[in-house]
């Protein structure tokens, strides 16, 4: 860990301004991830700019049925928030098969959304990686890679988004709210994060020095019908090997509409949109399922030692909606 | 598993009841551990917790290359930095700059190459860890890297670059006996693999070294065998025995990751230079890079058996990785070796096994020790033999199990209870867990509370294994420790104090000398003083061997003293014993209080204490009697796998096992409990990922250890079938239970799958 200044401004605007007006400050929240990555030497601010006492811990009502969740809201308050159960189960499942308790009674949402990769290359200061140091080149891509992604990879990059909050976030159609240096803009959870391209070192469209300060999920009325799941290592505190977040809507038989995002398969939360079309208005039945799961993964294109990930992501889609379509017949 | 059963209401069954010779908190009981309470309230002293007013902090500056020589080493840069009092390379090393547990080949601090990730190449001691930490950052050394040698198999074959100038081979240990060309009508061949384990010790390495004004120190750490450390650190250090010091810090685990040198002599380095107490503590990270690690293993098989499945020979091909330095290699070939049968009858044999040095990180000593890696291949054969004879797994093993009086493929001939058909019965005959009924529980599902299945796609299996492993050091080593038992009034009440130099780990060995003390001298008050070499040594705290070695020198010594004890009162009628503080006569009963009949004396002996010698194994061979103990465990596994996501959730793992004599029935089972859950880890997520000899997941978020939602509560039954040849009957109970579970779960992972699982840790991807 190199020496830093640490400050913790008044307001919003101020530590917008202090992050902004310095390249090598950052924001701190939660401190879950960053400062982990400050031991390991993965990211070096000279300066942190605390916003855990700015940001809002609050979940607001919005008039649509949907809910505004500040920024500054713990993980674990968010899941056990009751509105969130209701309105949005796949949050709360989403939330709880993160990390640890200890360390969602920590993070932040806004904290959440931005984690860094787990890639075990970006975290090793010691080898190449393009994420860390651009034109290093991909230790991973010849690598250990069982972690490592199948969609929307490129040469330069083939780490995976780490979070589930913001899986769940985009199949939810979320808006992020952030606060920069110009004002505020809103920006949809599913386009938050990038595909690595040509430049795996910006993990979201977010410019130095804005905020999160809150995340919107808007009404949706079958969002109580929807589902978190998650595969991985061992039962509990580990990451993805893939998940699928879903909310299924059917009547008379058929999908009248549907939300799918798949984590653990990208270097963001990979929104299902072939999927989402190949369902809307066809029999909601597993045959269904499984050749809309296979016209989502149709362009993977897995590593040496990841090829694993693509039917454990088509077989537990159909899995998935197959459990929600019968929940939704009984309702 | 019934829902009525949780993993502390584990059942005993056979433990007999205990009879009213034995003294209250003596053998036999399940008196409350004296660091139990401190533990689970986290006040325990561990080491990393030692603290001296004016002390530095040590720091170790590591090869961040596998294979590299030196070309150049500059310290100047890190001596400026302000708070640095010393920065120390291979030439302040005044001794031998060589160490290590069977030949003294791994270098203090690295000299012109480095073998490994993670060798140390320069020592820090600073006024902080920071400090320390960034004078590191300005040590410059210049590396020219080499081409690692990766691949063990070659190493054994004698390919590729030589790790050490005697070529890559520590040792090959041939075992044969019978026809070597013996043939069969049913053969199953397979080739199994086994991961890097890690130990996983929750404390990491930490020790405080104390420069004593007598030119020598005094060094307190976490370890398993304080005078091994001892004669190391004197070797290195140039310094006599009496001027090295060392006194046992609070250890929290070992698993055979503390039997090599970490800190110890790098501490003492800084201290003897610097003049002032070092303290040294490893990270979480350099804990993986600081301590071996199980040796990975590539095990090819061929079982040859009549048409009833009855072995007629088994053949064995077994590579070890045992990393860039020898530690303990020569000794964990020669158990996979000896082992590498299984418990089982088998006339003919041909075994050879290579313990091999590569630049892959150092392996060693871990719980099982050879047996381990073993066992993961003849279970699996044994499965496939079952299978290609038509016959259930737990038949076929009856049909070939061993028994007292077996000839070992060693020749060496069993004399003690070898109960495997029984231990392979009990298991199969205990009820079976439930299967999901009405709504699941997910914590009861693969996948756990990830939500991964509600049951469908779900398939169970059941699997079986059986295992042995040798207890004590075997192949001719004397294997001894010493104890002092001293007795004493104090305030009016006899008062006992142990003294010995054996390592508490953590595995309740201070427990289980009160007790042996309790039951020989009838006394209540009991003090184990603190370990420490100023008594000689104790041997090792592994291999199984610390209740039966150390535990038969504490006995050795009370009796001693109660020998000394009933002399004091004179020739009387009867026979005298000692119980609840008085002198007991056979005839008359009460004859007087103990501490009457000591006065204001002190009575006091000390034992040095062996068990029956051991013999080396043929070089030509492997013929020999070379173990003391055999010891067995056998455990079904039930499972279920969710066959659609290949996720495994071990619903059922049960065990039983000969102890010989449980002097700590609780403490039994948390052995039995511990080393099902190390296996278990092994069977479906425990590895060090290498690469390129580069270790790739050095954290415990990326190196995985099962959870409270990974294992299953455990019904175990426990046997006590004594060895007439070990103090009060004891068998070694703490490694036998982690060989058999990796092979049960991965038998039961197969039968739900039908997939063939060859290697460990199974993982989705070999399921799905």
């Amino acid at each position: 860990m190199i020496p830093f200044d640490y400050r913790r401004p008044d307001d919003i605007g101020t530590a917008v301004a202090t992050v902004t007006g310095n390249p090598r400050a950052a924001f701190l929240g939660g401190g879950t991830n960053l400062v982990d990555h400050m031991k390991l030497g993965v990211a070096e601010p000279e300066l942190l700019v605390d916003v855990t006492g700015l940001t809002s811990r609050d979940i607001e009502r919005l008039p649509d049925g949907g809910l505004r969740v500040g920024a500054g809201v713990r993980n674990s308050d968010l899941a056990a928030d009751p509105l969130v159960r209701e309105r949005f189960p796949v949050l709360a499942q989403a939330l709880l098969s993160g990390a640890s308790g200890q360390l969602r009674n920590l993070a932040t949402t806004g904290g959440n959304l931005l984690q860094r990769t787990r890639c075990v290359y970006f975290q090793d200061v010691t080898t190449p990686c393009n994420k860390r140091e651009p034109g290093q080149g991909c230790s991973a891509l010849e690598g250990y890679h069982r972690h490592h992604a199948v969609l929307g990879a490129s040469r330069q990059c083939v780490a995976v988004h780490p979070s589930d909050l913001a899986v769940a976030l985009a199949a939810l159609d979320a808006v992020v709210r952030v606060q920069g240096p110009g004002g505020e803009r809103t920006i949809p959870a599913e386009t938050l994060h990038r595909l690595p391209g040509e430049h795996p070192e910006r993990d979201t469209v977010l410019e130095h020095g804005e905020l999160i300060t809150a995340v919107d999920l808007p009404g949706l009325p079958f969002g109580p019908r929807s589902r978190y799941r998650k595969a991985r290592d061992r039962a509990s505190f580990a990451f993805a090997l893939v998940s699928v977040a879903a909310a299924l809507d059917v009547a008379g038989g058929l999908v009248r509409d549907v939300r799918i995002a798949f984590g653990g398969l990208a270097h963001k939360p990979w929104r299902a949109r072939l999927a989402e079309d190949a369902l809307r208005g066809r029999p909601a039945a597993p045959d269904e399922f499984r050749a809309a799961a296979e016209a989502e993964l149709a362009d993977a294109q897995p590593l040496r030692d990841n090829g694993f990930k693509v039917p454990m992501a088509r077989n537990m889609l159909v899995s998935v909606l197959t459990e929600l379509s019968a929940e939704d017949g009984a309702a | 598993m019934t829902s009525a059963t949780s993993p502390t209401s584990t059942t005993p069954v056979t433990t007999p009841a205990r009879t009213s010779e034995e003294a209250a908190g003596g053998i036999g009981s399940s008196p409350v551990r004296p660091d139990g309470t401190t533990k689970v309230r986290g006040e325990f002293a561990y080491s990393s917790d030692l603290w001296h007013e004016d002390m530095l902090w040590g720091a170790t500056l590591r090869s961040p290359h596998p294979s590299a020589r030196i070309t150049g080493l500059d310290i100047a840069g890190a001596l400026a930095v302000p708070g640095v009092y010393a920065v120390l390379t291979h030439a302040d090393v005044p001794g031998v700059n060589r160490y290590g547990l069977e030949q003294p080949d791994q270098p203090v601090l690295a000299e012109d190459v480095v073998r490994y990730q993670g060798e140390p190449v320069a020592l820090v001691a600073a006024d902080h860890p920071e400090t320390a930490r960034r004078a590191m950052e300005r040590i410059r050394v210049d590396y020219e890297e080499l081409e690692p040698v990766t691949d063990a198999q070659a190493a054994a074959e004698g390919k590729g670059p030589a790790v050490h100038p005697g070529g890559n081979v520590v040792r090959h240990v041939p075992i044969r006996r019978g026809d070597p060309r013996a043939t069969a009508d049913v053969v199953v061949t397979g080739t199994y693999e086994v991961g890097m384990q890690d130990q996983a010790f929750l404390g990491p390495e930490s020790g405080l070294a104390v420069p004593a004004e007598d030119g020598g120190i005094d060094l307190y750490v976490a370890t398993q065998w304080l005078h091994v450390d001892q004669q190391q650190i004197v070797a290195a250090l140039g310094l006599p025995p009496e001027k090295v010091r060392l006194t046992l810090g609070g250890v929290g685990g070992a698993f055979g990751g503390r039997e090599d040198l970490s800190i110890q002599v790098h501490a003492c380095l800084l201290a003897l230079h610097t003049g002032k107490p070092v303290k040294m503590v490893y990270n979480r990270e350099e804990s993986f890079y600081g301590h071996v690690h199980r040796h990975p293993a590539v095990l090819h098989y061929e079982h040859g058996a009549d048409r009833d499945g009855r072995l007629v020979y088994v053949r064995a091909r077994i590579v070890l990785d045992g990393g860039a330095y020898a530690s303990t290699t020569g000794a964990v070939a020669g158990n996979a070796a000896t082992l590498g049968v299984g418990p089982y009858d088998v006339p003919n044999v041909s075994v050879d096994c290579w313990g091999v040095y590569t630049n892959n990180p150092p392996c060693g000593a871990m719980r099982g020790f050879g047996a381990v890696q073993a066992a993961f291949a003849y279970e699996s054969q044994m499965d496939k033999l079952a299978q290609a004879c038509g016959l259930d797994p737990v038949e076929v093993r009856t049909r070939n199990a061993m028994s007292e009086g077996t000839v070992m493929p060693t020749g060496q001939v069993v004399d003690s209870a070898a109960p495997v058909a029984e231990l392979l019965r009990r298991v199969r005959d205990m009820p079976l867990p439930a299967g999901p009924s009405g709504e699941p529980d997910l914590r009861r599902l693969p996948g756990g509370v990830s939500n991964t299945t509600h049951g469908e796609g779900v398939v169970r299996g059941v699997g079986y294994a059986v295992g042995i492993k040798n207890i004590c050091f075997s192949e001719g080593f004397d294997d001894y420790s010493t104890a002092r038992v001293r007795l004493q009034a104090v305030g009016g009440e006899p008062a006992a104090t142990v003294q010995t130099a054996a390592c508490e780990v953590g595995q309740g060995l201070v427990t289980v000398l009160q007790q042996i003390v309790r039951t020989e001298l009838g006394v209540e008050q009991v003090t184990v003083e603190p370990m420490d070499t100023s008594i000689g040594s104790a041997g090792s705290s592994s291999a199984s061997r610390q209740t039966y070695v150390t535990g038969g020198a504490v006995r050795a010594a009370a009796l001693a003293v109660r020998k000394g004890l009933l002399g004091r009162v004179g020739h009387v009628p009867g026979e005298l014993s000692v119980s609840g503080g008085k002198v007991v006569s056979t005839r008359d009963g009460v004859l007087a209080d103990i501490v009457d009949v000591l006065g204001d004396d002190v009575l006091e002996e000390t034992v040095e204490w062996r068990h029956r010698p051991t013999e080396s194994l043929d070089p030509e061979t492997g013929q020999g009697t070379a173990h003391v103990q055999y010891a067995f465990a056998a455990h079904r596994a039930v499972v279920d796998v969710d066959t659609e996501l290949g996720l495994v959730k071990v619903v059922a793992l049960d065990c039983a096992q000969d102890v010989g004599k449980a002097l700590n029935p609780q403490a039994v089972l948390g052995q039995i409990q511990g080393g099902s859950a190390q296996g278990l880890g092994l069977a479906v997520m425990e590895e060090i990922q290498t690469d390129g000899g580069l270790i790739r997941n050095p954290s415990f978020t990326d190196y995985l250890i099962p959870t409270v939602l990974d294992m299953p509560p455990m019904n175990i039954d426990v046997l006590e079938l004594a060895d007439p040849h070990a103090p009060y009957g004891v068998r070694g109970v703490g490694e036998p239970p982690t060989i058999s579970s990796t092979p049960a779960i991965v038998a039961a992972i197969r039968a739900a799958t039908g997939k063939p699982l060859t290697r460990v840790p199974v993982r989705p991807e070999h399921i799905i």
